[in-house]
């Protein structure tokens, strides 16, 4: 594999966005625009794995239409949001890693 | 068409377990299911090993309670034949006796607990009715609305998707035959045999025919025109999302349907006795359809939840209902029928908790051994009365 | 509880938006639920509030999204997840009459408040669907989504999920997709269609069809124009073998197929990516219809299970229509028009139109149906993944359910082990398969393809898995305050 030069981070494009906020993930700030979806926030972020299966491999969104749940994580204590139908707020709280 | 020493209808828990009672005995067997092995009340079940009278058998009173204590014998039974059936099996059975915990929340319940414990220490089984500093230690994930606990230690759990498949494969290693997707429509008897006909135009013939055909059971009783009173009863379970470990032991509740337990993949399975609605058609109750789920029901279960606050905010993922049979007096229908030679049932009773007793007690009448229990009790011939000829 | 709604509909794509506004137009008190923040459905989803897209690009469906936002009687619930339709089958209760005049539906749903019924006298479904999952080695790394992932981040949410992107599938969604991203200023590595080019001839104008709308008819060839002009590689008979990457998605592996779909050994090639976007096409989401107890009908061609109705979208259960994908995949102006048709079967039901006044307004609407359902027949089955050639991606390994991480291997040993067993309902029971927080969306298909080859019963004998409420999960402290709402009550 050799063509791999452009890194691999999302980008956000054509949309004019309210002004960012801050949210938590796994106890470090993340900038995000409020109302986009908690998901595009963690990919924009460099976030590419949101979640971890039982047996420990990683996990992010698939479907991205709320209907296949592997983008679930943890929000303000609530587990199982998922994070593409989870719109960003000022404040809040997430945690990835194992769905539990 | 084929001969068998007997001829067992129902693929549930109680037919296979039977019918691997006894092929091991050396006798020819056939299992004859109308669906799929497990599909109904034996695959649907909570798995909860209850050996603590149930909230159903106390909520009518003291008389009521002492009646259905008559099946304790059966549950001491059960407490030793779980303990040792992965290895009779040789199959994982998910079997975790890790304790049961019968929980009261009001000063009344704490004093039907009493009396509840008072009753089945006659009989032998070891409860300790806990509170206070012992009980939260025991159990610190219970809300602080739990006064006190009926705890026996033997109580747990078991994985109904895996014990009756793995009944089925140790009769079938033992040489049983099981024939799935084919109804039993006829069964009478035939120059000393009795005659079964599936619905395909195939009969086959047995000395003795064992029905544990469920809710069935009445329809096939009166194939061989005897009537049994078995009631089909529709009921609800719930199952969240799996999570950490945090619920070691099997939660009931003395004065509400309740039923708690987490299975080794991590689910809260919900349950206890909450109703869901028989179908009817053509104003007559159709056993073939599953029972519809009430709104009522799973909105109450949840709400029962809550003496263990941690599930509160987990997902319930999934509900199914599924139909148990019940008998007038709650005790098991269990033996043979009279006036019918070679004809057995067994179904009634908490069949999944009961089932391997029930089976080996069955099989032993069955292979004429004397059955180490005595099961006048549960015998049919209590009903007796039913039936005319 | 008492609630002043005549109708509800479940679903606010193009099937939903034309139901809910010709129904509030002729006088029916409307609430229309979905789980999503914003009107629309899959294929109109708009902007989160707060955002607007930059260049003057016209918004698809911003006749329809403007019509329902003015009609009379609307009452929308966002956010708001529909997971069980109650008292259809037994016919006891005081809230279930055998006809839906007498009686009263209650539909179970979750709020961003909590749990609570609605019970209207009528249901149109509109829940429409979602990308049809194909398992394959790798398909559950990081990195691989579905095309109508891909394009919802692009579309709704203005991002580029990554750098590099291969499409692969066989679905026209996936040429959309790939120019909407070119478009964007993403590097399109590599487009691969399983299907030959000569199989999917007559042309390019079918191709936009069976997208969905025929106002973008030109859209495929329009796309594929585009890639040819961007020069990105459009490969057809090329199927993707495997993703890889560890911990997240670099690269796939992408080999050609023969005439009959399978794949030619040898000529596995590795491309460097870090987005796979998958489009095989689309399964109706038929969860709730099945649920609440409607009579389905198995149409492969159309996606799987869909659900039957009559002329006027009604189903087998009384005061419960459909309409859109779920009774077949067949794209949204076809939606929309069902959508209208299953509003005025409802407002007779309702005694809201007499029947001719129904007939007349039905007249063109039908007549626009019958040419799209032609034009969707005609191209529906070129398109639709042949189970043999899905079934030779998966190897013994591979995770069909990805919530309970059951592999292909885990489900022949079942069925090996077990071989009474044979239908969708007993391989989940024993294997876990289907058991976990998608409730079997991802796995399904895939599941019982598996169950079909091994054990050569039909897609019939084998069945769905048992649609049973919630059809969604919905958390425990809601449907506990949903229990002491009504104690309070009663
Ligand atoms: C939701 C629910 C929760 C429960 N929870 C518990 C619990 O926690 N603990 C407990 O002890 N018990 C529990 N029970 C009860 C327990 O599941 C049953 O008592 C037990 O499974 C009965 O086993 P069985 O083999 O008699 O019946 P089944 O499993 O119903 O088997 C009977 C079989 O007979 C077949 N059959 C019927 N008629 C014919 C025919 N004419 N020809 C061929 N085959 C036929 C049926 O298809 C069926 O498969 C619960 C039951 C339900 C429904
Ligand atoms: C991801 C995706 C991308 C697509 N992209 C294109 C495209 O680019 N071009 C094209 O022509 N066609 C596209 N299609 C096809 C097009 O979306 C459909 O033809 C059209 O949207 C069907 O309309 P509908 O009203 O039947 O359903 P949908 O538009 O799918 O609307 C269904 C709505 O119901 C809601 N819903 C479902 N279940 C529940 C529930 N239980 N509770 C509450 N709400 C619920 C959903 O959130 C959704 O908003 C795409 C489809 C998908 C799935
Ligand atoms: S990505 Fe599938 S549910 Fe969110």
């Amino acid at each position: 594999m050799s063509d791999t030069a452009t890194p691999a981070r999302p980008t956000r494009t054509g949309l004019h966005r309210p002004d960012p906020t801050t949210i938590m993930v796994d106890g470090e700030p993340v900038t995000a625009h409020p109302g986009e979806s908690l998901a595009t926030a963690l990919l924009a972020a460099g976030r590419r794995t949101t979640g971890e299966t039982t047996s420990g491999a990683g996990k992010a969104p698939y479907c991205n239409m709320g209907v296949c749940f592997e983008c679930v994580v943890t929000v303000d204590g609530q587990p199982f949001q998922r994070s593409c139908l989870i719109r960003v707020r000022p404040g809040l709280i997430v945690q990835t890693g194992p769905a539990r | 068409m084929a001969h068998y020493d007997t001829a067992v209808i129902g693929g549930g828990l109680l037919g296979c377990a039977i019918a691997w009672h006894l092929a091991r005995a050396g006798t020819r067997v056939l299992i004859v299911e109308k669906d799929q092995v497990n599909r109904h009340a034996s695959g649907q079940n909570a798995g909860s090993l209850h050996f603590q009278l149930e909230f159903r058998m106390v909520e009518h009173g003291d008389d009521a309670a002492r009646l259905a204590a008559r099946a304790l014998p059966l549950h001491l039974d059960a407490q030793r034949t779980w303990a040792g059936l992965e290895a009779a099996l040789g199959a994982p059975c998910g079997v975790a006796l890790r304790g049961g915990l019968m929980l009261a929340e009001t000063p009344a319940e704490v004093a039907a607990l009493d009396r509840k414990a008072a009753l089945e220490r006659e009989y032998g089984l070891d409860v300790q009715v806990l509170g206070g500093p012992q009980l939260r230690e025991l159990a610190p994930y219970l809300a602080d609305t739990v006064r006190a606990a009926g705890h026996l230690p033997g109580e747990g759990k078991a994985n109904p998707r895996l014990v009756t498949p793995a009944f089925a494969h140790a009769a079938l290693r033992h040489g049983a035959e099981l024939r799935t997707g084919h109804r039993v429509t006829a069964l009478h008897r035939d120059g000393g045999r009795w005659r079964l006909s599936t619905g395909d135009g195939r009969s086959d013939t047995a000395d003795t025919v064992v029905l544990a055909a469920g809710v069935w059971t009445a329809e096939l009783a009166a194939m061989a025109d005897v009537r049994l009173p078995v009631f089909p009863v529709g009921l609800t379970m719930s199952a969240t999302a799996r999570t950490a470990p945090l619920l070691p032991h099997l939660i009931q509740h003395v004065g509400r349907r309740l039923s708690m337990k987490q299975t080794a993949e991590g689910n809260v399975l919900l349950g206890g006795g909450w109703p869901a609605k028989l179908v009817t058609r053509h104003g007559r109750t159709d056993l073939d359809r599953n029972p519809e789920l009430r709104y009522e029901s799973l909105t109450g279960n949840a709400d029962a939840a809550r003496v263990v606050p941690a599930v509160m905010r987990l997902p319930i993922i999934r509900s199914w209902s599924g139909m148990t049979t019940l008998t007038p007096d709650q005790l098991p229908l269990l033996g043979p029928v009279p006036r019918r030679p070679g004809l057995h049932v067994a179904t009634g009773g908490s069949a999944f908790t009961l089932g391997p007793t029930y089976a080996r007690l069955l099989a032993s009448t069955l292979l004429g051994d004397r059955p180490d229990l005595p099961l006048d009790d549960y015998s049919p011939a209590r009903f007796g009365a039913l039936n005319f000829v | 509880m008492s609630n002043p709604t005549d109708v509800v509909v479940v679903g606010a794509g193009p099937a939903g938006l034309a139901a809910a506004a010709t129904l509030g137009r002729h006088g029916a008190r409307v609430t229309v639920v979905d789980e999503q923040q914003r009107p629309g459905g899959q294929i109109y989803r708009q902007p989160p509030t707060g955002h607007t897209r930059t260049g003057r690009r016209t918004e698809a469906g911003r006749a329809l999204l403007a019509e329902a936002a003015a009609a009379p009687h609307l009452d929308w619930l966002p956010d708001t997840v529909a997971w069980g339709v109650f008292g259809t089958r037994a016919g006891l209760d005081d809230y279930a009459g055998p006809a839906p005049a007498p009686g009263r539906l209650r539909l179970g749903v979750h709020t961003p408040d909590g749990g609570r019924t609605l019970e209207p006298a009528a249901l149109v479904l509109t829940a429409g669907a979602y990308d049809l999952p194909v398992p394959f080695p790798g398909w559950t790394l990081p990195g691989v989504l579905t095309a109508g992932g891909v394009q919802t981040f692009l579309k709704a949410q203005g991002l580029l999920p990554g750098r590099r992107f291969v499409l692969a599938g066989g679905h026209p969604l996936l040429l959309v997709v790939a120019a909407q991203l070119v478009a964007a200023g993403a590097h399109v590595v590599e487009v691969a269609f399983s299907q030959h080019l000569r199989t999917l001839l007559p042309g390019p104008r079918d191709l936009a069809a069976a997208v969905g709308n025929a106002a973008k008819l030109a859209e495929g060839a329009a796309a594929l124009r585009h890639l040819r002009r961007a020069r990105v590689p459009v490969r057809f008979g090329t199927v993707i073998r495997a993703a890889h990457g560890d911990p997240e998605l670099d690269g796939v592996v992408l080999s050609r197929v023969d005439a009959a779909g399978l794949p030619v050994p040898g000529t596995e090639r590795t491309v460097a990516c870090d987005v796979l976007a998958l489009g095989y096409g689309f399964v109706p989401s038929t969860e709730l219809a099945r649920q609440a107890g409607c009579a389905v009908a198995w149409r492969p061609a159309e996606g799987g299970w869909i659900v039957d109705h009559d002329d006027w979208m009604r189903t087998s259960v009384p005061g419960i229509s459909v309409a859109g994908e779920l009774t077949g995949v067949a794209g949204a102006e076809q939606a929309e028009v069902e959508g209208r048709l299953a509003a005025y079967g409802t407002l007779q039901t309702l005694g809201l139109l007499d029947a001719d006044r129904a007939a007349a307004l039905a007249r063109p609407v039908r007549r626009i149906l019958a040419r799209r359902r032609r034009f969707a027949a005609a191209v529906l089955s070129r398109f639709a993944p042949d189970p043999a050639a899905l079934n030779a991606l998966v190897t013994d390994d591979t995770v069909l359910c990805r919530c309970e991480e059951v592999t292909a291997g885990d489900i022949r040993r079942a069925l090996c082990d077990h071989p009474h067993l044979g239908t969708a309902n007993a391989v989940k029971l024993l294997t876990r398969a289907g058991m976990g927080l998608c409730q079997g969306r991802s796995c399904q298909p895939a599941v019982c393809r598996l169950i079909a080859e091994q054990t050569g019963r039909s897609p019939e004998q084998i069945g769905a898995f048992t649609a049973q409420p919630p059809v969604k999960p919905v958390p425990l402290a809601s449907l506990a305050a949903a229990a002491r709402q009504h104690d309070d009550q009663g």
